[in-house]
């Protein structure tokens, strides 16, 4: 108790200009930040950019990681690398804004150690992107806008959820790379969003996040369908895929692919309902 | 045990390799099913999977195996060092660092080419280390390892920079070659590794004899009417296409080049023309048992075969080495 009271009197020490009298907030990977002033803000993820602009806080974003392109405004932003400290430093910052999905819990250290203030997103679930909506509300001081959006999204995952369960459940791999094949795991955003559509994700608990998987999974008589995400990436792995021995139910259509919008479904920010939808809508075309 | 039997239990190694890697291979088939199909008796679809999905991967890691475990073998003698293999040289180094590269840089629908690449990368690295290693008095196996390390130093650090920056979407596939994996394998890639060990290994037969008396000493070999400087220079050169096919179609598999031919002379001792066979039998065994567990310890993830072969095969080299006079 002693030394997690000195850990905590030294990361709230380390905090750059906190609001006095006000609560310190935790974050989703459990770090306390000090709520304080949020007008120079870098985000290090797209799902975490994205996520701002949605409350209505992006004329506060100063810098994004490079493959922020969404919203078109984000894309204007000018750039740091979110392997770098000293990238993000630079641009003067007042709080800075990560992401389990992609950053470095050791810049983030890092960017602490430099009295940076920094808050990690940890959404693995519908649930959690609500809860990292209000997280970012009271950070931003855009509680109204972030309750909105959270109110939004629980509603959409909700109903998205009661028209799967009028379909029948399937056994399903969300495969994120065709080759080499690698598929997400219970316990990733992917992994909620087959839940919720009504699929029951066959990929292994205790290997990972997203476990490389044996080709030959994919021609399992158990294994139902397949979903992807659509992005010209991976089309021409997947094609190619279509012409080798462990393609053989792809190609013949036993095996059916739903494709998914891509940034969407990689990307556990605001948009996930939209492609927890689009999920949907394939997978009553395709029953 | 007498030489018929360490012999005999070597055939019974690899036809239990075979057997086990087309029974028990991953995880779409049991092993009854697949052993009906390889009786004739199963459905259309167990077959695809034993003959078209199984066979083209346990015949891929029996070539490559056997390619790593003859390069090996023909280094260590040719420059009489037990440290070398195409590891040590920077060839397989070279072959990797071109096909992570390719990988990370090429456009999707060209990832095809990244085979090629490795080829080119594992062949440009041999003249590399041959043309760094000449000196006034023509190229000395010392020399020779010194510039393998320090070809493999660059190719390091080139895998190293290429894994740093890849695009987040490329990094499982450049990690995958930098580890080994025949989860790619097709009877094209078998029909394309081919002529890479057949055409080697027919060099190295060739030599075979001449390869044991460079192993005697290059005065020796040339007083038996050994033409040291030629031989070595293709004996090095077959080595180098084991080891460049090796990694184009299947990535770094590390350990079996060095250890196998080591376990092998253990076994049946030193005579060059007697190991080179069972080394390359031993090798292709240990790859298709080592890629076996691959598949089957944590089915079905996959496992770096590369990792596997390591980790099977380094406690049975240290005990064999603990028994050796």
């Amino acid at each position: 108790m002693v030394a997690g009271g000195w850990v905590l009197a030294l990361l709230l020490a380390a905090q750059a200009a906190p609001v006095a009298g006000v609560e310190p907030l935790v974050d989703q990977v459990g770090a306390v930040v000090a709520v304080g002033p949020s007008a120079r803000i870098v985000t290090l993820a797209p799902d975490v950019t994205e996520l701002v602009f949605a409350l209505g806080a992006g004329e506060r974003v100063v810098a994004v990681a490079p493959h922020c392109d969404f919203p078109a405004a984000a894309a204007g932003r000018p750039r740091v690398q979110p392997g770098d400290a000293e990238s993000v430093l630079a641009a003067a910052p007042d709080l800075v804004l990560a992401s389990t999905a992609g950053n470095d819990p050791t810049v983030v250290q890092r960017l602490r150690s430099a009295r940076v203030r920094v808050a990690t997103l940890d959404v693995t679930s519908c649930a959690r992107l609500v809860e990292a909506c209000h997280l970012l509300g009271a950070l931003l001081g855009r509680e109204a806008d972030a309750d909105t959006l959270a109110e939004s999204t629980a509603r959409r995952c909700a109903s998205a959820a009661q028209r799967a369960g009028r379909l029948p459940s399937r056994r399903a791999l969300y495969v994120v790379w065709w080759d080499p094949l690698i598929v997400a795991a219970p316990g990733t955003f992917h992994d909620d969003l087959l839940r919720l559509a009504g699929l029951v994700n066959r990929a292994p608990a205790g290997a990972g996040r997203y476990p490389r998987l044996d080709p030959e999974t994919l021609l399992d008589p158990t294994l139902d369908l397949v979903v992807a995400p659509d992005e010209g990436e991976n089309r021409p792995l997947f094609a190619k895929l279509l012409t080798r021995p462990a393609g053989l139910r792809l190609a013949r259509g036993s095996l059916p692919v739903l494709w998914v919008p891509a940034d969407p479904a990689s990307r556990p920010g605001p948009r996930l309902p939209l492609a927890l939808e689009a999920l949907l809508a394939a997978r009553e075309a395709n029953p | 045990m007498t030489t018929l039997g360490r012999d005999a239990a070597l055939v019974a190694g690899l036809l239990a390799s075979v057997l086990c890697g087309l029974a028990l291979g991953g995880p779409a088939v049991g092993p009854a099913d697949a052993l009906s199909a390889l009786a004739g008796h199963a459905t259309p679809e167990v077959r695809t999977i034993v003959f078209a999905l199984r066979l083209p991967r346990l015949l891929l890691a029996l070539g490559v195996g056997a390619a790593l475990a003859l390069a090996g073998a023909a280094l260590q003698t040719l420059l009489s060092n037990p440290l070398a293999d195409p590891f040590l040289l920077g060839v397989s180094g070279g072959g990797a660092a071109a096909a992570t590269l390719a990988y990370a840089l090429l456009p999707a629908a060209l990832l095809g080419a990244v085979p090629l690449a490795a080829v080119l990368g594992a062949a440009g690295t041999t003249a590399a280390v041959w043309w760094m290693a000449r000196g006034p008095l023509g190229s000395s196996s010392t020399r020779l390892i010194l510039a393998g390390i320090a070809a493999n130093a660059f190719t390091s650090a080139i895998i190293l920079a290429v894994v740093a920056t890849a695009p987040p979407v490329r990094l499982p596939g450049a990690l995958a070659i930098t580890m080994g994996s025949f989860a790619a394998a097709t009877p094209t890639a078998v029909v394309w590794l081919a002529p890479y060990l057949l055409v080697p290994t027919a060099v190295l037969a060739w030599h075979a004899r001449d390869l044991g008396l460079l192993a005697l000493g290059e005065e020796s070999a040339a007083a038996l009417g050994v033409e040291p400087g030629p031989v070595r220079q293709r004996i090095f050169l077959a080595a180098a296409a084991l080891s460049g096919g090796a990694v184009a179609f299947a990535g770094v598999i590390g350990f079996v080049g060095l250890a196998t031919p080591h376990l092998c002379r253990l076994v049946w001792g030193n005579d060059v023309r007697r190991l080179l066979p069972r080394v390359a039998a031993a090798g292709a065994a240990l790859t298709a048992l080592g890629d076996l567990v691959a598949r089957r310890a944590l089915s079905p993830v996959e496992l770096p075969v590369g990792v596997i072969t390591a980790l099977l095969g380094v406690p049975f080299f240290v005990a064999l080495l603990r028994r050796a006079p």
